[in-house]
Formats: structure tokens, C-alpha cells, sequence
């Protein structure tokens, strides 16, 4: 456990979104910085969700405007984030070849903004595809175009493996996929991916891992 | 002591942090565990490569920045943010502000008048909606048409008014009772400041 300074400081540097919140909450109209931070992500991930452009503007659409309403009840739960990662973290001594924990970003690199804003946005996404399930979906091959590299051959191959990926990862199941994004998209660490959907950071690590593994599978079985 | 499976799962998550963190740094080189099945390293780097991030629409996030604005203001103003009206109905005029009445509208805000919530506002109508717009209102406020159909017919009339008003001047009455106006006022009916304006409607409408 951390001493009381100890923690101070850790917590300090947890949220780094901390000074814009404080912000916002103080003048709601400065809400548009963290708007503007977030957006393309929270976007993205309701997009590789729904796989439909109009539902995943719907979906953000409310999750930021639930997050503005919410902004004055919201409290950056750092003891609760912390108390997780502690419960979870491995103990064992760290693995011979291994990358050094200390590179690992979750500690300093976390916000707690970011998980709450995700765990509107999945609660959101989840009712969005209640309502979109019986709608026809158009492709998310359409995300691999995003990739628009000057050299053709380039952007041929990144479309092709754009392709690829997106396949695979819609081949996965809901839990597996949901991690995958979170963590590929947007780039989140375990602990976040973890505070977002509930489970604890070893069951993420294990997600995340059968998740590769299914993917490699399903890659190896697409060259065949 | 961790199982196999989950020993495996950590160091794949350490191989994951160590992708991300040089994708970052836009290092060419990307730390490889031998002891990781090389299939999964292949499916790691894939889904870095395909998994893009998307960005919206600027339609759609500058649409969404406004409606958010509205909502911030009423929460100022001690209303659910929630109950915020669409950004901009086709067909309505919406004022659009520039730095002057920004000025104003932050005394009215120090003051702590009633008008201080939609006051507090003004630094993000402008720059928020149309932060990429160059700022045109440096004078006092304007109405702003927001496109629609109504809106096109309402101006078209409001023309041929002034197009009618113009010619009417520019034709005086040959009748009794103007004939009558002109000789007791004694002079001509295109003098003065008013026919400078009329002239100045004549110009703007020919």
C-alpha cells in the first residue's frame, strides 16, 4: 500500500485529464476541450461497435451529452482505480527477457475521465445496438479506406490488411472484440480496459490474449 | 504462483505496451519477445496496422460542439443540459456574434445580471461553431440566415419591397393630392437625407 503523501502524489498524476475537468465543472461551457480530446475516440469505438456511420454519430452524440449533464456528479475515483490495479497486479517476479514493467503506461498515462466517458459509452453502445440489431449493417471494410497513403502499392497492401483485421475482428466474440478495440483504437492499458468493462485486469490480459490468438488463427486460415 | 496461460496472456500484454509505446515515439523498431508464439506477434502488428482511429465528420462535430454549447449554457443557467434544442433548424436565423458584443456580454456576466448565463456563452458561439470562419462582425450584431426553403421566400419578398419602395419614390404621384403635397412643401421630392437613403436602396436593388 502507499503512505498517505505517497498516494497524494500517485493520485495526482493519475487523472491527467484532472485540470480540464476541474475546469468544466466550474464553467460547463469549457466542457469543449475535453469534447474535443475524446471525441474522435469515443466516435471510433462506437463506430467499430455498431459498424454503421449514423449509429455511432447517434451514440456519441449521447454519450457527450450524458457526460456533460453527469459532469457534476462525476468523482475521479482514484482510490477505487488504484485498489483494482493493486488487487489485480501480478506478484511474481517479472519474466526473464521481459519488457520492464516501468515502461508499461498504465500508472501515469491513466485517466479516470476517460474511463468514466467509456463506461457511458458502452452503456450507450450496448442500447444503440439493441435498437440497430435488426437493421442491416454496412461493412466496416469501409474503415480500412481510411488508409490513404500517397504510395499505391502501399496503400493497397494497408487496405488489404486493414481488411484483414477488421474480418477477423468482427469474427470475435462481444467481449473479446469490445477489449481489442479498446485497447488497439484507443489505445488504452489494462487497467482501463478493465475499470471500463468491469472485470479484473488478469480476465482483460486473458481477453486480450485469446483474442490474438483467435485473430492469428483466423489470419493463418485466410493466407491458406 | 501464475498458470501458463495467464503467464502467456501478461507477456503478451507486455509485448502490447511495448507496440503502442513505439508506435508513439514513431520508432521503427518494436521490442520482439522470442518466447511469444510468432503468429500472435503477426496478428498484434496487424491489428495495429488495420485498426485505424476514425474521426467524425467536421459537419457532425461542429453540429455536436453547438448542441453541447446550448446544453452548457442552460446548465448555467440552472436547467437540465439534456433539454438543449437542435444547434441550428433549417430555416431559422440565428444571431451570430462577433468580439464586440463578446465585450458586452462579459461586463453583463461580471455584473451578475440575468442575462449572464447566455452572456457567458458568447466565447464559445463564435469560436466554437465557426472557429475555422473568419471573424466578420467586428460591427454590432447581424442576423445570420441559416439556409431553408422559407427563408429564401421571405427575403425574396422583403427585395421586391424595397424594389417597390425605390420605384415608388423615384415616380412621384400625378395626382391631385400630390400635385397639392408638392407645392406646399415647395420642393423637389428627391432632396434631403431621405432621398439619399432611397437612392442608396435604388442602388443596392438595380
Amino acid at each position: 500500500m502507499f503512505s498517505k503523501s505517497e498516494e497524494g502524489a500517485r493520485t495526482a498524476r493519475l487523472d491527467r485529464d484532472r485540470g480540464l475537468v476541474e475546469e468544466a465543472r466550474r464553467d460547463p461551457s469549457r466542457f469543449d476541450a475535453l469534447y474535443r480530446k475524446y471525441l474522435a475516440q469515443v466516435y471510433s469505438y462506437a463506430y467499430y461497435e455498431l459498424r454503421d456511420h449514423h449509429a455511432a454519430e447517434d451514440a456519441t452524440e449521447r454519450v457527450f451529452m450524458q457526460a456533460l449533464a453527469g459532469l457534476p456528479r462525476f468523482e475521479e475515483r482514484v482510490d477505487a482505480f488504484l485498489a483494482a490495479r493493486a488487487a489485480t497486479a501480478p506478484v511474481a517476479a517479472p519474466l526473464p527477457g521481459a519488457i520492464p514493467a516501468a515502461e508499461t503506461p498504465d500508472m501515469t498515462d491513466a485517466s479516470t475521465f476517460r474511463v468514466w466517458l467509456f463506461r457511458i459509452a458502452r452503456n450507450v453502445v450496448a442500447n444503440e445496438r439493441r435498437t440497430y440489431r435488426r437493421r442491416p449493417v454496412s461493412s466496416l471494410e469501409a474503415a480500412a479506406e481510411i488508409h490513404s497513403p500517397d504510395d499505391v502499392v502501399e496503400a493497397a497492401a494497408a487496405r488489404e490488411a486493414g481488411t484483414a483485421a477488421w474480418q477477423a475482428v468482427a469474427r470475435l466474440p462481444e467481449d473479446r472484440r469490445r477489449a481489442v478495440v479498446l485497447r488497439f483504437v484507443d489505445e488504452m492499458s489494462t487497467a482501463e480496459i478493465a475499470a471500463i468493462l468491469g472485470r479484473s485486469e488478469g480476465a482483460v490480459r486473458v481477453l486480450l490474449h485469446r483474442a490474438l490468438r483467435s485473430i492469428a488463427a483466423d489470419l493463418r486460415g485466410q493466407l491458406n | 504462483m501464475l498458470g501458463n496461460g495467464s503467464r502467456e496472456a501478461r507477456r503478451t500484454e507486455l509485448y502490447l505496451d511495448g507496440l503502442i509505446a513505439a508506435d508513439e515515439r514513431r520508432a521503427q523498431e518494436v521490442p520482439v519477445d522470442m518466447d511469444l508464439d510468432p503468429a500472435v506477434l503477426l496478428a498484434a502488428r496487424q491489428l495495429r496496422d488495420g485498426l485505424v482511429r476514425i474521426h467524425p465528420s467536421f459537419r457532425f462535430e461542429e453540429a455536436l460542439a453547438t448542441r453541447l454549447a446550448n446544453g452548457a449554457a442552460r446548465m448555467k443557467a440552472g436547467l437540465p443540459a439534456g433539454d438543449a434544442a437542435p444547434a441550428a433548424e433549417p430555416g431559422t436565423i440565428a444571431t451570430f456574434r462577433g468580439l464586440a458584443a463578446a465585450g458586452t456580454a462579459g461586463q453583463a456576466e461580471a455584473e451578475g445580471s440575468a442575462a449572464a448565463p447566455a452572456a457567458s456563452f458568447r466565447d464559445i458561439w463564435p469560436v466554437t461553431a465557426f472557429r475555422r470562419l473568419p471573424d466578420m462582425t467586428t460591427g454590432p450584431r447581424r442576423p445570420y440566415l441559416v439556409g431553408g426553403v422559407g427563408v429564401g421566400v421571405a427575403s425574396a419578398a422583403i427585395s421586391l419591397g424595397a424594389v417597390y419602395v425605390a420605384w415608388r419614390y423615384s415616380h412621384p404621384a400625378s395626382g391631385r393630392m400630390g400635385r397639392a403635397v408638392r407645392a406646399a412643401h415647395g420642393r423637389s421630392s428627391h432632396s434631403g437625407r431621405r432621398s439619399g437613403v432611397i437612392n442608396g436602396i435604388r442602388g443596392v436593388v438595380s
